[in-house]
């Protein structure tokens, strides 16, 4: 039984940092239509600048996770007004494709700045884990965790409660109207994508002092993303909250009890599972947005 | 068509362009092909071994080359990929023409690159590959100087009783090399008389072993063999010490780089033991400690990081035997090296070299005995073990 | 004109072997062949149904493997071997096809890739069937009667007929009535619906013909480089496969090939000149200026610096 709570309390904890990058992922995904394969690679560049800002820059750590955000808006921003809107018009491959090679640009780029050797990011936090009886978490975990949290609440608020928000779903529920009403598509554009990429960035930095940084970690942060937000439903913020924990506690139940050598399967079979069977996703209720 | 017409024009220019890209090459030269991982997940370790063949071919050429002549390195890249190896062996062997090889750091890339040894008639150094097959294979072609999981799980049965281990639980990488090293060392065990509990894998990108780790708690060993690159021998420690896994714990496979481990597991790599083929910081323990403290000496001085040594090494005893097989063979010949290499006797960094036949009769490859060691992490400084006596 | 072209290149590439200057190119041609027709098998879907597959990688691998094990532990002979790998690759895209019939674009993507990460998983986890990671060394060269197809010169004939077989049967394919549905449901799927096409039917029918492809030249690559190992599944063949057809041009029958040759021989040339990493970076941002000033690859966009009359 302990071994079962232990392998939960283990689900959790990545499962809210997969919430993180899916919730990035499901707005530029599911409302820009935007087949984001560098999505994991704005989720190294959070780490990768997590670690600048700590080991080099010497700040503190909350300071290099805003740098983090920051910096990710930043790019990602660019990315959008540079690379996407000409493309706008052009069908889902076009767009694919052009990710795809920022993706590898991106990924090799970092090779070569940072070379191959992973990197530590040194934290404030205690290294003795916290117990329960025999269940341990280490506090950093916890903090990871909770930070987590805090910024997809604070993302719900955002789409819910600002006229940012309003704006964003304004214009993917109906671009006409809302440019109609006065709403700025390109801008609501550059921003949604700016947003999805600094939560990438955070999930990033958030995770890169609890494993290591290397060029080649935002691979799987990909796959993972576009199993959570399939399973979530496109567009669908608490969904992909919800899909990111289950699917953190499904890859630690399958690796736990099944097999360790296919738990990243987990994500695949959820994506083929989900398409074949429920393409709207899990949690899909009738509004599309938010 | 046009297109196509132009389409036949690329095509040509394209293999007009390969076909005139040679590298012009110093006449004179004894000329050594190298193929590592220079680029991909292991491109440190790649790097490593090619900082140290640059070291050997260096000092043997400041001493006046062989018999006069001058080491030349052709270094290719296998971009970590099988595929690679074989073609940048085609590309050595063919128009390159080196008439002896090193290389090719994994064993799925050596073993990619052998049918073009026995094609051509080529002898190759393996350096770092740990795989059985490479040297059961009836490969004649095939030299290796480190050694296979099964010699390196001898090498620590001497240790097993010193080091208490009554029940033993693995867990490794899921590549040649992880699979290997738990079919020996968990062979050697039983057959001490060791129970062996729980075998887990993981994957070489994996970043979170928490279920494993759990299942191997539970199983209750008193020690842990792990085998798998520093990185992730950085997170088992960290995330063992998560979970309050208190056991000991040996990694094998002699890629643990401790130093690296204490820098970035920091405590949690406390008390850890390691078993290396090379023991860069305390040279006078290794064979000819003389030879072991130049190296270490120069590796700093080219600025080299300390943690590569590990596995630097490897690149110079590689150089080192094949430089020594030429100079027995007196000429150029791939197959003169290659009987050559079968006369190969002297001291390496690691110790003494020299070839055992391997392999099924009358295709045997060459294996050389090399030394195994083990060090301790205790006071986040690398140590000997107190139990262990000088090999 | 045209007709002098052409037999200029058949010449050129039946009798390369002769004029090559070494063994060695002989060997990167060979590879861009197997290649070309990878390339070709992924154009098929891409190019000329419009669906991205970036899972092809799982066909190519199935293939080899199947090769692989058939001839390793059954001893069959390469000639039967190929067949089976194709068929079981073209089971593979079948079932592919059906299951996301009702999937298009992006989720299409994802199902393809999701399927080759589970392949590839599979690969190096049941080590019973394919040894793992540990690869399957010493599949045995073809042999025709009593001659080994071993040396260079004999494979580079046996990978250039099936180069040129590939490329006669998508040819073919292109230009028939089956053709011609794809095109239509690549432009304009609902409009080609309602004039009768089979919109199911048709693209299960690509994904076959794409994946016995591809699985046909895993098959070669298996017996020529006579070692699998999981690594046939590494994405960056998949990327690589992309690269080539846009780049080399997306719906058209040369492009793939020229894209193929070109992806094979550059990094081969450039060896000396620059790190992998470096490259890779460059492919990267090509690929980017691909889509924004050649979005229809070089092909095309050589054909409209010369215009003819296009086929």
């Amino acid at each position: 039984m302990d071994v079962l709570l232990q392998h939960l309390i283990n689900g959790l904890v990545l499962g809210g940092t997969y919430a993180l990058l899916g919730i990035g992922l499901t707005l530029i995904f599911g409302l820009m239509n935007v087949v984001n394969f560098a999505h994991g690679e704005f989720y190294t560049l959070g780490a990768y600048t997590a670690f600048a800002a700590l080991a080099l820059a010497g700040v503190g750590f909350f300071t290099a996770l805003g740098t983090a955000i920051v910096v990710g808006a930043a790019l990602g921003g660019l990315c959008e007004r540079v690379l996407l809107r000409p493309l706008r018009g052009e069908s889902i491959d076009t767009t694919m494709l052009v990710m795809i090679g920022v993706w590898i640009a991106m990924q090799n780029a970092e090779l070569l700045g940072w070379g191959g050797v992973a990197k530590t990011i040194p934290h404030p936090f205690p290294t003795a884990p916290l117990t329960l009886g025999p269940l341990s978490v280490a506090p950093l975990r916890v903090f990871v965790f909770v930070t987590a949290l805090a910024l997809i609440a604070a993302a719900h608020l955002l789409i819910q409660r600002t006229r940012l928000g309003r704006a964003m779903r304004a214009t993917f529920q109906d671009r006409d109207t809302a440019a109609l009403m006065g709403v700025r598509i390109g801008r609501i554009h550059t921003a949604t994508f700016a947003f999805g990429s600094a939560l990438a960035a955070a999930a990033g930095a958030l995770l890169g002092p609890v494993f290591l940084v290397y060029p080649s970690m935002g691979d799987l942060a990909s796959l993972k993303a576009f199993s959570v937000v399939i399973l979530g439903g496109l567009g669908n913020l608490a969904g992909a909250t919800l899909g990111g924990l289950v699917l953190g506690v499904a890859e630690e139940l399958g690796a736990g009890y099944v097999s360790s050598g296919y738990r990243d399967a987990v994500g695949f079979v959820i994506i083929i599972l989900v398409l074949l069977f429920r393409p709207s996703g899990l949690f899909a209720r009738a509004e599309r947005i938010g | 068509m046009s297109m196509r017409w132009l389409s036949t024009l690329l095509l040509t220019l394209a293999v007009f362009a390969l076909v005139t890209s040679g590298s012009a090459q110093a006449p004179g030269t004894v000329k050594i092909g190298v193929i590592q991982p220079l680029s991909g997940p292991v491109a440190a370790s790649g790097n490593y071994v090619r900082m140290g063949a640059e070291i050997a071919r260096d000092w043997i050429n400041a001493r006046g080359g062989i018999e006069g002549r001058k080491i030349d390195l052709l270094i290719e890249d296998n971009k970590s990929d099988p595929k690679e190896a074989a073609s940048a062996a085609e590309k050595l062997i063919v128009r390159d023409k080196v008439p002896v090889l090193m290389g090719a750091w994994g064993s799925s890339m050596t073993l990619a690159a052998m049918p073009k040894l026995e094609e051509y008639g080529v002898p190759m150094v393996v350096e770092t590959s740990s795989a059985a097959s490479v040297t059961k294979r009836g490969n004649p072609w095939v030299f290796r100087i480190s050694p296979p999981s099964e010699m390196e799980a001898l090498g620590l049965e001497q240790y097993v009783d010193k080091l208490a281990v009554k029940k033993a639980d693995f867990l490794a990488v899921n590549t040649d090399w992880g699979r290997g090293s738990i079919q020996a060392f968990g062979d050697m065990l039983k057959k001490k008389g060791v129970q062996v509990g729980a075998a887990e894998f993981m994957e070489q990108a994996a970043t979170d072993m928490n279920a494993q780790l759990t299942k191997i708690k539970q199983s209750g060993g008193d020690t842990l063999f792990l085998t798998t690159a520093v990185e992730q021998i950085t997170l088992v420690l960290k995330q063992g010490q998560e979970q309050r896994l208190q056991r000991k714990v040996v990694t094998t496979g002699g890629s643990s780089s401790p130093t690296q481990l204490i820098k970035q597991a920091g405590p949690a790599a406390e008390g850890s033991y390691h078993i290396v083929f090379f023991m860069p910081w305390f040279p006078e323990a290794m064979p000819d400690a003389k030879l072991a403290k130049a190296f270490v000496d120069e590796w700093g001085k080219r600025g080299h990081p300390f943690e590569g040594l590990t596995e630097g090494f490897r690149g110079h005893d590689g150089i080192a035997t094949i430089a020594e097989a030429v100079k027995l063979a007196g000429k150029d010949d791939p197959k003169a090296i290659r009987d050559a290499l079968w006369r190969v006797n002297f001291t390496g960094v690691n110790g003494p070299i020299k070839f055992e036949k391997d392999g099924p009769a009358g295709k045997e490859s060459g294996q050389s005995k090399p030394s195994i060691f083990i060090v301790q992490i205790r006071d986040a400084k690398v140590v000997l073990p107190e139990f262990m006596a000088k090999r | 004109m045209i007709v002098l072209a052409r037999t200029a290149l058949a010449v050129a590439l039946v009798t390369a072997p002769l004029w090559l200057a070494s063994s060695y190119h002989v060997h990167v041609l060979i590879m861009a062949g197997i290649f070309v027709i990878l390339a070709s098998s992924l154009n098929v879907l891409l190019g000329y149904t419009g669906l991205l597959s970036l899972g092809h990688a799982a066909f190519f691998g199935i293939g080899a493997y199947t090769s692989a094990l058939l001839a390793l532990k059954l001893e069959w002979s390469f000639w039967l071997a190929l067949p089976a790998a194709a068929a079981l690759a073209g089971t593979a895209g079948w079932a592919i096809g059906r299951l996301a019939l009702k999937l298009r674009g992006a989720y299409f993507v994802l199902v393809t890739i999701s399927f080759a990460g589970v392949i590839a998983l599979v690969s190096t986890n049941w080590m019973e069937l394919t040894n793992g990671p540990l690869g399957l060394p010493g599949i045995p060269a073809p042999a025709l009667g009593p001659w080994s197809l071993r040396t260079k010169t004999a494979y580079y004939y046996l990978v250039l007929a099936a180069a040129a077989v590939a490329y006669l049967v998508c040819a073919r394919l292109v230009r028939s009535r089956i053709g011609r549905a794809f095109l239509a449901l690549r432009e304009n799927e609902p409009l080609a619906e309602s004039v009768g096409v089979d919109s199911t039917h048709y693209l299960v029918l690509a994904t076959v013909v794409s994946a016995a492809m591809a699985g046909v030249a895993g098959s070669l690559y298996a017996h020529y480089t006579r070692f699998v190992s999981p690594e046939v599944f590494l994405f960056s063949y998949t990327v690589t496969m992309v690269i080539m057809v846009v780049a080399g041009g997306k719906g058209t029958l040369a492009g793939p090939v020229v894209g193929a040759v070109l992806f094979t021989i550059l990094p081969e040339a450039l060896r000396e000149a620059t790190s992998w990493q470096w490259q890779m970076l460059v492919y990267g941002v090509l690929l980017v200026l691909l889509v924004f000033f050649l979005p229809r690859g070089i092909v095309p966009g050589l054909q409209r610096l010369a215009p003819r009359r296009t086929p």
